[in-house]
């Protein structure tokens, strides 16, 4: 059981650490308001959302296709090779330009949605039950599983869990669309038992076998692209998975992993390393594990709880956590005030700093934490909060014998140019023209604003050096560069 | 070189930043071996599934001209090894590394139950997983967190745009970097011949505001070893921030200020393989403490009209790793620099309808340096049994990594692969 946090510790600090953590961060005034509303009323309308926000307007093109009957055409013998090849490509350069859109879209909903727990749960979910277009090459289906977690993201994982088995893209990344009554393929219960349910070590090799047999008949319609099952193609006879017999289905199965009390220990670690701290220990594992147990395995009310907990709050847990890609780039927009990138460069963005939505590297999703972090990450994010802040500027001069800086970091540069543009940030948003001359006030307002605390004095003490380092120009250049160096810090990526 | 800035004084706790770190350093009584005298990998990744028929020719074998009536290379387009194969006759100048003694050939190489998907098979290459594994870290991952704990950053580098996932680590160690103007800091205001203001400062947040040729200086006394001793997993989140930050710094003055300083003497040809392997030899020749270079060259997917596109695929290979080559022995690095080839997998036996050839299993690897025992390695496979039309390997993949392992990086491969595979008498 976790401790409720007293009213008397709600403030900006706490606010905005809930409006981080739950969501993607909030401007001043955002942090300011829910200090007004107070935590209960706060954390109310981060939980307890209307499911209208999970039932989104799809990207245009997000429709299902006679896919089977596509690819069959383009491979059509009647036509000449030349003919065929070009298809082909026709064929997979409009994929490649729908999962970039649909990257483009889900983080505009992270940036823009009034439900921000929402899109955050289905980041989390996503790198839960990892699945990854390189494999999966159908945007269609990469949006469609995105819809399904977004619909159950609050929901019960019990429910999430039976849907991922029937979810197409699912299926495809773990093969279990192709697994026979006579060959059963253990891909997918494999990944159900080490990665999505119970953890490594507390299963069989015979359980994986058995399971797999249960999963048999689970189809994937190429006319429609929506789930269908064969019973032609399921083995209804005995199983024996985790000491029991019977004629097992997949839903049997999932059923049986979650009474296991090492699945709500998975399961609840995993969501409190997401949210809360890199290592919890062992009692909090376990009191995560009951709070599951007590719910029923609904997500929702275990959020609420871990929101309002003091634990949540606690100061070692603040400000402690390495922010993911995703969280850098959404909370810089927040916290900038500013648009997204264009999405070529915010696609290249995300890669080079290791998290390419829709492609997980693994099965396995993300690590997070330190893993996100290493010497060339930490300066792209750095550089890359220079182009945030600069703009287009910042990228390389047309002469490629002067290219410096952030140039190949984000590909193709010359071709990319038009879509790159950008203006440098207008910072009188941000700064109020009479601080410009208050070096200690002015880094005291800025630093409320990106790290949501007060610096470490020799932090502070470096940015009001700069000013007067700059001093008299007390310009938007000055500023901008006070911005960035603010930004290329180790505290900055911290959340 | 500060310019203005240079007459603020360094804050106290930068100098205590720098007592603690000597300290540290001081305190790491075991030295690991650097790429600055040691033995250095080189892994060159050829994405999209090389034709190694193609490459290596079982020019004697008439099963290979019934498979590829259009494809297969006659006779006066073969350099020949042996009475059974030889090389594509594009590929004079690794001829020449074979005559010499300085090129083994490994053929047949693969693993069991081979995937045909360039995402499958390069991830299975990568991590040196089973087929039937999922593995996130990569094997060279694995030697750094096992092998070169405390190790400079610098101890792998991969060249190109995107961390290869043979490097993804539970520590993460390694830099990446497609050019080194690229692995730096930029400064909002573009100072030509002097430090900013502005970096003056990201300096000193950084932990770090020695000049560049200060630095320069230390690279030539050994590895600074900014990390030395603790293991950075065990830091908080803010601690392992500052020295990563800290290591960031010190590795993109030591990268910068070894691509200026050193050049090639060697031409290298047009091509961005040629620009990542001069820049590697630049590396070796400054003395950057890296142990494991990575590159790539995209472009083998040859699924339609191969025959020019193969050709001009092996021209560029063939020039570049002669150039590389001769660099080294200039360099007097040739013995101390192993380079291998792989490939996610090689392509069917028989061509296309397109003049081409689709995903196939099995196929050559290439040894190269001073100090690669010459040869031909593995048993070329048969031609006519076939696991669907595919070759079937002999040579598991991870007998190549666990022999450079053991007898090359001197790390334990059985640590590193998860068990001892049958080592190749390659080094």
């Amino acid at each position: 059981m976790f401790t409720p946090l007293s009213a008397q510790q709600w403030n900006y600090e706490t606010a905005a650490h809930l409006l981080n953590r739950a969501g993607f961060g909030g401007t001043p005034g955002e942090i300011e308001a829910a200090r007004g509303k107070g935590l209960d009323a706060t954390v109310r309308d981060l939980v307890d959302v209307s499911d209208d926000f999970a039932n989104v307007l799809p990207p245009a093109w997000a429709r299902p296709r006679p896919i089977g009957k596509i690819v069959t055409q383009m491979r059509s013998k009647k036509r000449s090779p030349k003919e065929r090849r070009e298809r082909k490509r026709a064929f997979h350069d409009m994929e490649g330009e729908n999962i970039l859109d649909l990257r483009r879209w889900w983080l505009e909903r992270m940036l823009t949605s009034p439900a921000p727990l929402v899109e955050k749960m289905t980041l989390f979910w996503h790198g839960h039950f990892a699945t990854s277009v390189q494999k999966v090459r159908d945007g269609y289906w990469m949006w469609l599983q995105n819809d399904t977690l977004r619909r159950n993201a609050l929901g019960n994982f019990a429910t999430l869990t039976k849907k991922m088995s029937r979810d197409p893209a699912m299926m495809i990344y773990l093969d279990l669309e192709k697994s026979e009554k006579e060959h059963p393929n253990e891909h997918w219960a494999r990944e159900l038992m080490e990665l999505f349910t119970i953890g490594i070590g507390n299963y069989t090799e015979q359980d994986i076998r058995e399971s797999a047999r249960a999963f048999t008949g689970y189809r994937v319609n190429l006319r429609t692209q929506q789930f269908r099952f064969s019973s032609f193609q399921h083995d209804a006879s005995s199983k024996t998975f985790m000491s029991r017999t019977g004629p097992f289905d997949g839903d049997d199965i999932i059923d049986t992993l979650l009474e296991k009390p090492a699945c709500a220990q998975f399961i609840g670690r995993k969501i409190w390393r997401y949210f809360v701290e890199d290592d919890p220990s062992p009692e909090t594992v376990n009191a995560m594990a009951s709070r599951l147990r007590a719910h029923n395995y609904e997500i929702r009310p275990v959020l609420r709880e871990i929101f309002s907990s003091s634990e949540f709050y606690s100061p070692h847990v603040m400000r402690s956590q390495i922010k993911s890609p995703v969280q850098f780039l959404i909370q810089t927009a927040k916290l900038l005030e500013i648009p997204l990138p264009p999405v070529a460069i915010a696609q290249n963005a995300m890669r080079q700093m290791g998290q390419i939505l829709f492609a997980p590297p693994s099965v396995k999703g993300w690590d997070g934490g330190k893993s996100w972090i290493s010497t060339s990450t930490l300066l792209f994010r750095y550089n890359f909060a220079n182009y945030l802040i600069n703009g287009d500027a910042m990228l390389p001069a047309s002469d490629p014998g002067k290219q410096k800086g952030m140039d190949l970091a984000f590909g193709r540069a010359a071709a990319l140019t038009a879509e790159t543009r950008r203006d440098p940030i207008d910072v009188s948003k941000l700064i109020p023209g009479d601080l410009r001359e208050k070096p200690q006030e002015l880094v005291a307002h800025l630093s409320d604003r990106l790290f949501q605390a007060k610096p470490a004095a020799k932090e502070a003490e470096a940015f009001v050096q700069y000013l007067e380092a700059r001093n008299p120009d007390t310009g938007d250049k000055t500023m901008r560069g006070l911005l960035h160096l603010m930004m290329s810090t180790p505290e900055f990526q911290l959340t | 070189m500060l310019g203005a800035a240079a007459s603020w004084t360094l804050p106290v706790f930068l100098e205590k930043t720098f007592f603690a770190l000597d300290a540290m350093a001081a305190n790491a009584l075991t030295q690991t071996p650097t790429g600055k005298d040691d033995t250095i990998l080189v892994v060159l990744q050829m994405a999209g599934g090389n034709d190694g028929l193609n490459m290596v020719v079982p020019y004697a074998d008439d099963a290979y001209y019934r498979s590829r009536p259009t494809l297969g290379l006659p006779g006066d387009k073969i350099l020949k090894l042996n009475s059974y194969v030889g090389l594509n006759g594009r590929l004079t100048g690794l001829k020449a590394l074979f005559d010499e003694g300085h090129l083994s050939v490994v053929q047949g190489v693969g693993y069991p139950n081979p995937n045909r998907s360039h995402f499958r098979s390069t991830e299975i290459w990568q991590t040196a997983s089973d087929a039937d594994r999922n593995v996130s870290e990569g094997w060279l991952g694995r030697y750094f967190d096992n092998c070169c704990a405390g190790a400079d950053p610098l101890v792998g580098v991969a060249i190109g745009e995107e961390m290869p996932q043979a490097f993804t680590a539970k520590t993460p160690t390694g830099v990446t970097f497609s050019r080194p103007e690229q692995f730096r800091w930029t400064s909002s205001e573009k100072a030509e011949d002097r430090m900013s203001a502005e970096e003056f400062f990201f300096r000193q947040l950084n932990g770090s505001a020695d000049s560049e040729d200060a630095l320069l200086a230390g690279t030539e006394g050994g590895s600074i070893g900014a990390i030395s001793g603790e293991k950075k997993t065990d830091l908080s989140a803010v601690d392992f921030l500052q020295r990563t930050a800290l290591d960031a710094q010190l590795s993109s003055d030591k990268v910068l200020a070894i691509a200026r300083k050193y050049k090639s003497s060697v031409p290298y040809p047009q091509g961005r393989l040629a620009e990542s392997l001069s820049l590697i030899a630049r590396m070796i020749a400054g003395g950057l403490p890296t142990r494991v270079y990575y590159t790539s060259k995209g472009g083998f997917d040859t699924h339609a009209r191969q025959i020019h596109a193969h050709e001009r695929l092996l021209d560029e290979l063939n020039d570049t790793l002669s150039a590389f080559a001769n660099d080294l022995k200039q360099q007097g690095n040739f013995d101390r620099v192993l380079l291998i080839t792989f490939s996610e997998f090689g392509r069917r036996v028989a061509e296309n309808a397109n003049g081409g050839t689709d995903h196939g299993a099995a196929a050559p690897m290439f040894v190269l340096g001073g100090a690669a025992k010459p040869g031909l390695f593995g048993k070329y496979p048969s031609l006519t049994d076939l696991d669907y039309g595919d070759l079937k390997f002999n040579t598991d993949f991870r007998s190549v990594y666990g022999t450079v392992l053991d007898h090359w990086l001197h790390a334990p491969s059985q640590i590193v692969l998860g068990r001892k595979f049958p080592g190749l008498p390659i080094v």
